[in-house]
C-alpha cells in the first residue's frame, strides 16, 4: 500500500486541544516512508467514510464529546473499518468515546463500546506531564494529560502503557487501552509529535508493512526534550 | 484587623518591595492588604464607581484605553500593569479616587464582581488559554454566566459575535450587546447556552435555542480585535455618558518597538491560539522571529500550537527561539514551514542583517522580560 487515508473525526468538535496534529504528524512521517497520506477532515454533520487506514478521535469539552458521540452512532463505518484492520487512535475524551460507557454534563452515557472500558468523573483533575511505557513494542513515551476521568479496564481491554510519572486513567499505574488496532489514550502533546516512534507503529498497522528508522534529527530532539514531570 | 491599619502596614510593604526588591509595587501591597483584611475590596470599592475588564485576550491595552475614557469624568485609579488576580485590584484600590477600572483575571472575575459591586463589566471575549489552569472555556462561561445573573445592577458591555461572550450577557439584567457584523470563533462549534451543535453562516452563529449574534443592541463597523477593543471601550465609556476618544489601533495592541544593534524590532505579545492566530494575520515582514516559552502564565503545555496554522509564515526568515522554541520549530517542521532553531533571542537577531525590519512575536514572558530589559 502506498497510499493511505487518514480520517480526522470532528475537527471543529474534538480539535481543541492540539490533537489534530497527530493527523500531520502521520502523514509527515509517512512521506519518510514512501506512502502519500491524505487526511480527510470528516465534520459533525458528515457521515464517517468506510474507507480509512487511519481513524482519529482528539480531546473535547463534555458537550462536545456528547455531540461526536450522537454522530458517530449515526453509521456503524468506524467499527466495520477496524474489523477490517483500520488504526483507531483515540485520546482523551475520544478515549472515553469509544468506551463501553463515560459521563459528560453529569450523566451517564453509553459509548461506542470498541474497547473494554468504563469511565468515571474523579475529584481530582489530572494536570500535567506523563511518562509511560506502552505496552506494544515496549515504547517509551511521554504526553501531557489534562482530563478528570478515572478510566476502569475491563476483562478484554489491555493496559495502553503502564505510568512512571503522571496520573493516566487516574490510578497513576496505567493509561489508556489497548485492543488489536484500536489505542485509547489520556495523553496530547500531541502524542504522536511527541513520540515519533508511535506514529510510525500506527503507520505499520495500517500498511502491513515494517518501516525502517527516520532519520529526523529534529524530531528526536523534540521528542527528547526534559520537560518538568 | 482595622482597614487604616492594615493599608499602612499593605503601604510598608509595598515601599519595601519597591526599594529592596525592585518590584513593580503592582501586587505586593494588594497582597498584604488581602491577608490581613479579607475584605479589603469591598470597604476600598463602596464610595467609589468600579468598573472591571474581563477576556481572554486584550485585558490590559482595552484596561488603559478605559482608563483614558473614564479619567475625562474625574479622578481614576487603575491596576493597568496587567497585575489582574484579586490583590492587583487591591493595590489600585489602595489609592482614592472616584472610578476605578480594573482589569480581572476570568478566574477571578466572578469575585471580584460579588465584592466591588461594579457599575459596568466589560466582557472582551473568550477563548482557550492556559487550560493547564482554566481547564475549559465553557466552564469559565458558566462562572461568568453565574456572576453576570446575579448582579442584577450591573451593566454588561460586550462582544455578542462571541457565542460565550452571547451567552453570558443573556444573563445579565442590564446590558449592551455589541455587535461588529459577525466574525468566526475557532472554539465556537457548540453552543455554550444549550449545548447542540451551533449553526453558522459565514461569520454569523444561530442556534435553535435563541442563542444568537444577531440579537444585538448595536451594530458597529467590522475591525481587528484592536478596532473592536476601542469599540468596547468607548461602549462602556457611554454607561457614564463619557466623550469617545478615537484610539490609534495600535495602542490597543501589547507591542513595543525596540532596536537591537540596527535592527528594529516590533515585538508583539502572543499568548494562546486566539491571540496568535490574530498577530499572524498583521505579519508584513520578510523577517519574523518567534519566541516560545511555557511558563505557569504562557501556559505549561504547548499542544495548542498544533491548533494554529502558521501558513501565513511560509517563505519568510522565520527564527525561534525561547525556553520551548523546540516545540514551536517542530511544530512548523510538520507544516513544512522553514525555520532556523536559534539558542536563544540574541543570537536570533544577530543572524539578521543591520538595517532590517524584523517582527517578533513573543510568549507572554518573554514580552515582559523584553519590556524591562
Amino acid at each position: 500500500m502506498s497510499q493511505i487515508r487518514v480520517i480526522r473525526i470532528h475537527n471543529e468538535l474534538l480539535g481543541t486541544y492540539g490533537d489534530q496534529g497527530n493527523a500531520e504528524v502521520l502523514a509527515f512521517r509517512s512521506k519518510f516512508h514512501g506512502i502519500a497520506t491524505t487526511i480527510i477532515d470528516v465534520a459533525y454533520t458528515d457521515d464517517i467514510p468506510r474507507n480509512g487506514n487511519i481513524y482519529l478521535l482528539g480531546g473535547a469539552e463534555d458537550a462536545a464529546q456528547l455531540l461526536s458521540l450522537e454522530a458517530l452512532q449515526r453509521n456503524s463505518n468506524l467499527s466495520e473499518a477496524i474489523s477490517d484492520g483500520a488504526v483507531l487512535l483515540a485520546v482523551c475524551a475520544g478515549f472515553q468515546i469509544i468506551g463501553n460507557s463515560f459521563y459528560a454534563n453529569g450523566k451517564q452515557v453509553d459509548g461506542l463500546g470498541l474497547l473494554d472500558v468504563e469511565s468515571t468523573p474523579g475529584k481530582k483533575r489530572s494536570v500535567g506531564e506523563v511518562k509511560s511505557t506502552a505496552s506494544v513494542l515496549n515504547l517509551s513515551l511521554n504526553g501531557f494529560e489534562n482530563h478528570s476521568g478515572i478510566t476502569k479496564l475491563g476483562s478484554s481491554a489491555v493496559p495502553f502503557a503502564k505510568v512512571s510519572s503522571g496520573r493516566g486513567n487516574g490510578d497513576g499505574k496505567y493509561d489508556g487501552a489497548v485492543l488489536g488496532n484500536i489505542f485509547g489514550t489520556y495523553m496530547h502533546g500531541p502524542i504522536l509529535a511527541r513520540n515519533p516512534q508511535l506514529a510510525d507503529l500506527l503507520l505499520t498497522r495500517a500498511t502491513g508493512r515494517p518501516f525502517s528508522q527516520i532519520d529526523d534529527p529534529l524530531a528526536t530532539q523534540y521528542s527528547g526534550v526534559a520537560r518538568k514531570y | 484587623m482595622r482597614l487604616r491599619l492594615s493599608l499602612l502596614l499593605a503601604r510598608i510593604a509595598g515601599s519595601l518591595s519597591k526599594s529592596l526588591l525592585r518590584k513593580s509595587g503592582a501586587t505586593i501591597p494588594g497582597k498584604v492588604l488581602l491577608t490581613l483584611y479579607p475584605q479589603a475590596l469591598q470597604a476600598l470599592s463602596r464610595e467609589r464607581t468600579i468598573i472591571l475588564v474581563s477576556g481572554t485576550n486584550g485585558k490590559t491595552s482595552t484596561t488603559k484605553a478605559l482608563t483614558q475614557i473614564i479619567s475625562q469624568l474625574g479622578t481614576t485609579v487603575s491596576n493597568g500593569t496587567g497585575s489582574n488576580l484579586d490583590r492587583g485590584s487591591a493595590s489600585a484600590l489602595m489609592q482614592t479616587s472616584k472610578y476605578a477600572v480594573l482589569e480581572v483575571d476570568e478566574l477571578y472575575l466572578a469575585k471580584v464582581i460579588e465584592q466591588t459591586n461594579p457599575v459596568a463589566v466589560l466582557l472582551l471575549n473568550l477563548s482557550r488559554d492556559q487550560l493547564h489552569r482554566m481547564h475549559e472555556v465553557k466552564k469559565v462561561a458558566d462562572r461568568w454566566r453565574k456572576a453576570s445573573e446575579k448582579a442584577k445592577q450591573t451593566t454588561f458591555v460586550g462582544d455578542v459575535d462571541d457565542p460565550f461572550i452571547a451567552y453570558v450577557l443573556e444573563g445579565a439584567s442590564e446590558k449592551i450587546r455589541i455587535s461588529f457584523g459577525g466574525h468566526t470563533h475557532a472554539d465556537g462549534a457548540v453552543c455554550p447556552n444549550c449545548g447542540k451543535y451551533l449553526k453558522w453562516e459565514k461569520a454569523n452563529f444561530s442556534c435553535a435555542c435563541g442563542l444568537a449574534s444577531r440579537n444585538y443592541d448595536s451594530l458597529q463597523p467590522a475591525g481587528n480585535a484592536a478596532h473592536r477593543n476601542a469599540v468596547l471601550a468607548n461602549a462602556t465609556g457611554s454607561v457614564f455618558n463619557a466623550p469617545t476618544i478615537a484610539f490609534q489601533e495600535k495602542n490597543l495592541e501589547r507591542s513595543l518597538t525596540k532596536d537591537f544593534e540596527g535592527r528594529k524590532c516590533s515585538v508583539r505579545l502572543v499568548k494562546n491560539p486566539a491571540s496568535w492566530r490574530e498577530a499572524l494575520t498583521t505579519i508584513k515582514s520578510e523577517n519574523v522571529i518567534l519566541i516560545l516559552n511555557a511558563r505557569e502564565v504562557d501556559g505549561i503545555d504547548t499542544s495548542w500550537l498544533w491548533d494554529v496554522s502558521f501558513e501565513g509564515l511560509r517563505g519568510r526568515n522565520v527564527s525561534v527561539c525561547g525556553e520551548r522554541a523546540i516545540d514551536l520549530s517542530y511544530r512548523l517542521h510538520v507544516a513544512g514551514i522553514h525555520n532556523v532553531l536559534e539558542k536563544n533571542f540574541d543570537q536570533a537577531v544577530a543572524k539578521y542583517e543591520a538595517n532590517q525590519q524584523i517582527e517578533v512575536l513573543a510568549a507572554y514572558t518573554a514580552f515582559f522580560s523584553m519590556v524591562s530589559a
